[in-house]
């Protein structure tokens, strides 16, 4: 016995065109923002793998940051809520050392730069490195409590 | 045969292989630890796959174009990897047709390698390998091999699909899969895994090479571990990190 097609739901549709939507706004975003490379021959610089963490005391940024010189990493907070990592390389790297030969240029350091969307305390912030992954945890600025009545 | 992805043959392809499959995922450990084997097993290009589904790109090696997505191997072992983030829709036929072609070709059994994300990877110094099975008689292999069991969790991606379409066809089916960083490429963990596998196999490489280029493979898979993160996000990835409910 042929089994019998299932009614589609609204929520089916509603699925669809939400689906739809966010392909729309990923297109509309990479035409907005076109991706650069992930390495800038004018500054020399490789761009870090990053990741922020937001919880409700504090924002932690992680970066992997292979190949540096530990003591060179810089944490700068460029306003309140724009973090920016560097780290100067053991080595410099060049393009042929990543086996790529139709470009030229070498590298130095690793950068990045990630906006963490609330306010932090930069002043205040904790610096960790472990297995060449830094950890660096701000307190947030601006916590308020509301009195449950 | 999925008609949208297709698997062409260049060799001769064994039977009664075993069958690795470390496509791109969290921490790129599949990938990194598929590629150390075809690498340091000296292991041949024997097809590729071919699909509509993936973007219009070839890799260069050596001045020759290759497929994104190749299938290498000898007379014991077939490795299939991917150079290329693997888009989240194709995920589905591209597993199903790696399985279907594995079950063809009479495979002993496919093997996923990948990993586990843990938030405090950092802390962990020597990441902890768990595996799953798609049988009790292969779960009790892994367990008196002396692997940890992932007895509860969600599986999301290629080793959950590998999982789901190798018990539809009764293919037999290993997960291998160790802590890693979610989004930061993590050649330890891949080499952990892969000391894991020659535990449960006769596949035995020496991996202190992997240890020893551990931070050249970081530098150079930071695009595709930004691209793999990408197709994780839309593949709900993070589902991982959720608890089942099973009363």
């Amino acid at each position: 016995m042929s089994e019998k097609p299932r009614k589609r739901s609204t929520f089916d549709t509603m699925n669809e065109h939400l689906e739809e939507f966010d392909e729309l706004a990923d297109e509309l975003m990479e035409s907005a923002f076109p991706e650069g490379p992930s390495w800038n021959t004018e500054t020399c610089c490789l761009q870090a793998l990053s990741n922020v963490f937001i919880t409700s005391r504090e924002v932690i940024v992680t970066a992997d940051l292979p190949n540096i010189e530990p003591e060179t990493v810089k944490v700068e907070a460029v306003d309140e809520t724009l973090i920016e990592i560097t780290a100067k390389m053991k080595k410099k790297v060049r393009f042929a050392d990543l086996g790529i030969c139709h470009r030229q240029g070498e590298f130095s350091s690793l950068r990045c730069q990630d906006r963490v969307h609330v306010a932090v305390d930069a002043e205040k912030m904790k610096i960790s490195f472990k297995g060449g992954v830094l950890e660096v945890r701000f307190p947030r600025k601006k916590r308020y409590e509301i009195e449950v009545e | 045969m999925s008609e949208s992805v297709k698997i062409v043959e260049k060799k001769h392809v064994p039977s009664e292989a075993t069958m690795i499959v470390g496509l791109p995922d969290v921490g790129l450990v599949g990938l990194i630890a598929t590629s150390y084997l075809i690498s340091e097993l000296n292991l041949e290009e024997i097809a590729y796959l071919d699909s509509d589904l993936l973007p219009p790109v070839v890799v260069l090696h050596k001045g020759l174009p290759h497929a994104p997505l190749r299938i290498y191997g000898n007379q014991n072992l077939i490795a299939v990897i991917s150079e290329l983030a693997v888009p989240a829709p194709a995920i589905y036929p591209i597993m199903r047709e790696i399985v279907e072609w594995g079950q063809a070709k009479k495979v002993k059994r496919i093997v996923s390698m990948g990993g586990i994300p843990v938030e405090s990877r950092q802390a962990i110094k020597e990441p902890q390998v768990f595996g799953a099975a798609s049988n009790q008689e292969l779960l009790d292999m892994l367990s008196k091999s002396g692997l940890n069991i992932m007895n509860e969790g969600y599986m999301v991606g290629p080793q959950a699909l590998s999982m789901r379409y190798s018990i539809n066809k009764n293919v037999p089916a290993i997960a291998i899969l160790a802590q890693s960083f979610y989004n930061y490429p993590d050649p330890q963990a891949a080499a952990i895994a892969l000391k894991e596998l020659s535990k449960i196999s006769d596949v035995k490489v020496d991996v202190s090479k992997l240890l020893e280029k551990g931070e050249e493979i970081r530098l150079k898979a930071r695009d595709i571990m930004k691209r793999t993160q990408e197709e994780m996000t839309r593949m709900k990835k993070s589902q991982e990190y959720d608890l089942p409910l099973y009363v």
